[in-house]
């Protein structure tokens, strides 16, 4: 038995580890994204419905990825 | 800041702080619903020619998936802003728009854990079905987002034609 398989043995499908990086990333993004925005808000609360737009925009774009790496559980065998 | 309420462009009963943002939400939950609809036909014809009636079918599920998840983030800001004359509306605002977020990933991953084995689906077209809903509501969005005009401060201005 060699040490890979003693200290480094993986069972089951290593596309799980994706799904996980594909939680990981957008949780960041849009943690970023809202934090940002608190800030802003905060700062100048009279442009809060601009901020809230481009807010949107930026919860959109970042949740696609996670959608997208998620969804591959349908493809990854 | 100046009193707000009586605006004749605010719905009666809305909160006379609402934020200017809502035109733009509302604009774009109706474009993403057509979108939907060209989606669906679109799709659910080419799932059909691919694989057939399991094709047609997970081409239907993937772009109604798509389009309705990517909807909930709108969605959640303006049932957000319904509370925007509350002292605790920050609070809230986040707490909604955010718990409306996280709620809608795990009921997604529920659904993907779910429809994974069933053998009336195509996973692919599925997959593939998914991402154009996907691409297709981020590109709606933008367009709208360019499109729209969201003043600097809250206060009346003439309306635009393209809003309601």
């Amino acid at each position: 038995m060699d040490a890979t398989t003693v200290l480094a043995e993986i069972n089951g499908n290593i596309a799980t580890v994706g799904y996980g990086l594909a939680a990981i990333g957008p949780a960041i993004g849009v943690g970023i994204v809202v934090g940002k925005t608190i800030e802003g808000v905060a700062r100048q609360p009279e442009l809060a419905g601009r901020l809230q737009v481009l807010m949107w925009i930026g919860i959109a774009f970042t949740e696609a990825l996670a959608f997208i790496g998620i969804a591959t559980y349908f493809i990854f065998v | 800041m100046t009193d707000l309420n009586g605006r004749p462009d605010r719905p009666a009963g809305a909160p006379a702080n609402t934020p200017t943002s809502n035109p733009v939400l509302k604009r774009a939950l109706v474009w993403g619903g057509i979108l939907a609809a060209v989606i669906l036909v679109v799709g659910g014809l080419v799932g059909f020619l691919v694989a057939g009636v399991p094709g047609l079918v997970s081409a239907l599920i993937g772009t109604a998936i798509a389009v309705v998840f990517m909807a909930v983030t709108a969605g959640s800001i303006l049932l957000a802003n319904r509370f925007a004359d509350s002292d605790l509306f920050v609070g809230a605002f986040f707490g909604i728009v955010l718990g409306g977020w996280i709620v809608k990933f795990v009921v997604f991953i529920v659904l993907v854990v779910l429809l994974r084995g069933v053998d009336w689906l195509e996973p692919v077209v599925l997959f593939l079905a998914l991402v154009a809903g996907v691409l297709g509501s981020l590109v709606v969005d933008v367009v709208v987002m360019l499109r729209s005009r969201v003043p600097y401060v809250d206060a009346k201005l003439p309306k635009a034609p393209s809003e309601d």
